[in-house]
């Protein structure tokens, strides 16, 4: 296991290096010219040539990179060009505000889209399995802002059960779990779709499979049969599956904080974007695919965890 | 074309029988609802009853009425128009971003399976770009060259470049194999000659159903960034942007940001059922 954890990492390294590589050329590659844009519009050409040289931009494009690269591991993402804040600064306050978003999503979404899923295996053919499977062909197809505004009008604006903007405090107090309710259920059922629709073909191959038999045919009841024999094995394409869809959700969870003003990574570098903020912009983006990265790492681990053949190979 | 290979096709169970042509069904209307959209869309400067752009404040956030099928916006222009016009533009971004992106994927991943020495440099490279989600592809090109469609047109053509790859190269691993290829090389037919007149065709309908699956995603993300104020800019009617528009005034008429949004439901939904149907006729291996 441990030398599977070794492999693993290593092979994430050129993809860390394509990140910060993108992250370098969102701050160099852009038109306007950052020393101008430091200086502002009144600044003379002696002052503009200056502020190229305290910013490095008179050397090499390879040493500007190794020197991004050594400013980033150090935790060094630079300043807001709208507020001077430290870009780090903000950005540790909002990953854990994505975090907490998408964590409580996957808490109730995957065991749901599990149990879905399964029920439409073991009624297959049956109207539940339908419902289900139109059901998860529709949930593919929603925009996520149609899901969200939907939420938001019914249960935020006409019910008035919930709040719909913002984020009410750490999750673990009642305003801070009541503000995370509408922005985790309009993320969870973008996901309970693709879970449900894998489980459901998985749980089907794994039920005609002949250890399946055999347990039947030892009389085992079909609730031990589905439970103990098909499901675990059926769970290890859906984990592959979750980890594949963790990009979609990243998507989905940008657009979600944005339509309930959650404050997370998403929202924090589309509004850098609209504001042409690139510091800002650059490190929401590093930081997004960074997390992307972990995520796929503890899925793959996580896999390995489960099926024990992946280990061997 | 369906009945033919059902004759030939040993009967099926009755419940089976049924599933599939309840499956025939739901993609006949797929087809029917794409078919109505796509000429809505190349006809939109005739159908359309208003002009897309033309701002009434007289009439703003009006609700669908017989003048106007869809309502009004915030700017009281007429949605219904604006909606054929979006369609063209939404359908305009993923067709385009699946040819670019499908093209070169596609030029990468036989290229991969025909010549072995390129195989392990040119896969790396695929699972990079993979692992980035589509999304972030979107935000830094937006970052880069500024929102726009042509951006949103870039970063969707990019995430379709790698999963391209990897199909088409299985896909050509599995021709490369064949006697034929080899036959084609003793009688000293060119590389390209193998690769453009044998490789490539027998590759054609894995992955024209792959993209086919791929379109439905690539036009909601076309919508979300345009949602999100980095696709497409206003006034240009495009299907996201509308949604975005009508969100300041949500409360008050909610079928400005609804309309649009059931809109691109509707069309990535068809997308996806006609998908799902190409696979299970030209290529079931895709399945799961």
């Amino acid at each position: 296991m441990l030398r599977y954890t070794a492999q693993r990492l290593l092979l994430a390294i050129p993809v860390i290096l394509g990140v910060l590589l993108i992250g370098f050329a969102l701050l160099n590659l852009v038109p306007s010219d950052p020393a101008t844009v430091r200086a502002g519009p009144t600044a003379s050409a002696e002052i503009i040539a200056q502020i190229r040289i305290e910013m490095g931009l008179d050397r090499p494009l390879w040493e500007q990179f190794l020197r991004y690269v050594s400013n980033v591991l150090q935790g060094d993402l630079g300043n807001s060009l709208v507020n001077n804040m430290s870009v780090a600064e903000e950005l540790s306050r909002s990953f854990l505000a994505t975090l907490e978003l998408i964590l409580l999503c996957l808490v109730w979404a995957v065991p749901m889209a599990i149990l879905l899923g399964v029920v439409a295996a073991v009624s297959r053919g049956g109207i539940l399995d339908r419902l289900i499977i139109s059901g998860a062909v529709a949930g593919i197809s929603l925009p996520v802002f149609l899901i969200g505004m939907v939420l938001l009008w019914t249960f935020g604006f006409k019910l008035q059960w919930l709040p719909f903007t913002g984020r009410g405090g750490p999750l673990w107090t009642a305003d801070g779990f009541r503000h995370a309710v509408l922005p985790s259920l309009c993320l969870g059922l973008i996901f309970i779709g693709p879970v449900a629709r894998i489980t459901r073909t998985s749980m089907l191959e794994i039920l005609g499979a002949d250890h399946i038999r055999t347990a039947r045919a030892k009389g085992l009841t079909e609730s031990v049969i589905v439970g103990r024999h098909a499901l675990r094995n059926a769970l290890i394409p859906v984990t592959t599956l979750i980890g594949l869809q963790i990009g979609y959700l990243l998507g989905g969870a940008i657009v979600t904080e944005t339509i309930f003003s959650w404050p997370g990574v998403g929202r924090l570098a589309v509004g850098a974007i609209v504001a042409n903020d690139l510091p800002v912009a650059q490190g929401a983006i590093i930081a997004l695919a960074l997390g992307f990265i972990a995520i796929n790492i503890i899925v793959d681990l996580l896999y390995a965890v489960l099926d024990p053949r992946i280990q061997a190979r | 074309m369906t009945l033919a290979t059902g004759n030939v096709l040993p009967r099926p169970a009755p419940s089976q029988f049924r599933i599939r042509l309840r499956g025939d069904y739901l993609a006949m209307a797929s087809f029917a609802v794409l078919a109505a959209m796509a000429l809505g869309a190349i006809f939109a400067p005739w159908l359309a009853p208003y002009d897309p752009l033309a701002i009434e404040m007289t009439r703003i956030m009006q609700t669908p009425s017989g003048a106007h099928w869809f309502g009004t916006d915030g700017q009281g222009r007429d949605i219904f128009s604006r909606v054929l016009f979006g369609l063209r533009l939404t359908a305009m971004m993923g067709f385009c971003a699946i040819a670019v992106g499908g093209a070169i994927g596609t030029a990468i991943g036989l290229l991969a399976a025909f010549y072995p020495r390129l195989d392990g440099a040119l896969m790396r490279l695929m699972d990079v770009l993979l692992s980035f989600p589509a999304i972030l592809f979107g935000l830094a090109v937006a970052a880069i060259i500024g929102a726009g469609t042509l951006s949103v047109i870039i970063a969707l053509a990019i995430s379709t470049v790698p999963l391209t790859a990897r199909i088409a190269r299985g896909a050509g691993l599995t021709v490369i194999a064949q006697d034929y290829i080899a036959a084609g090389r003793v009688i000293g037919l060119t590389d390209s000659g193998l690769l453009l007149r044998y490789i490539l065709p027998n590759c054609l309908s894995t992955i024209v159903v792959f993209l086919t699956l791929r379109l439905g995603q690539a036009i909601l993300l076309a919508a979300s960034l345009g949602f999100l104020g980095l696709g497409t800019q206003p006034p240009a009617p495009e299907l996201g942007t509308m949604a975005a528009q009508g969100v300041n005034f949500f409360f008050f008429a909610p079928h400005v940001t609804i309309i649009p949004s059931l809109v691109i439901f509707a069309l990535v939904l068809a997308t996806n059922i006609l998908g799902d149907f190409l696979r299970d006729i030209l290529d079931p291996r895709l399945r799961g």
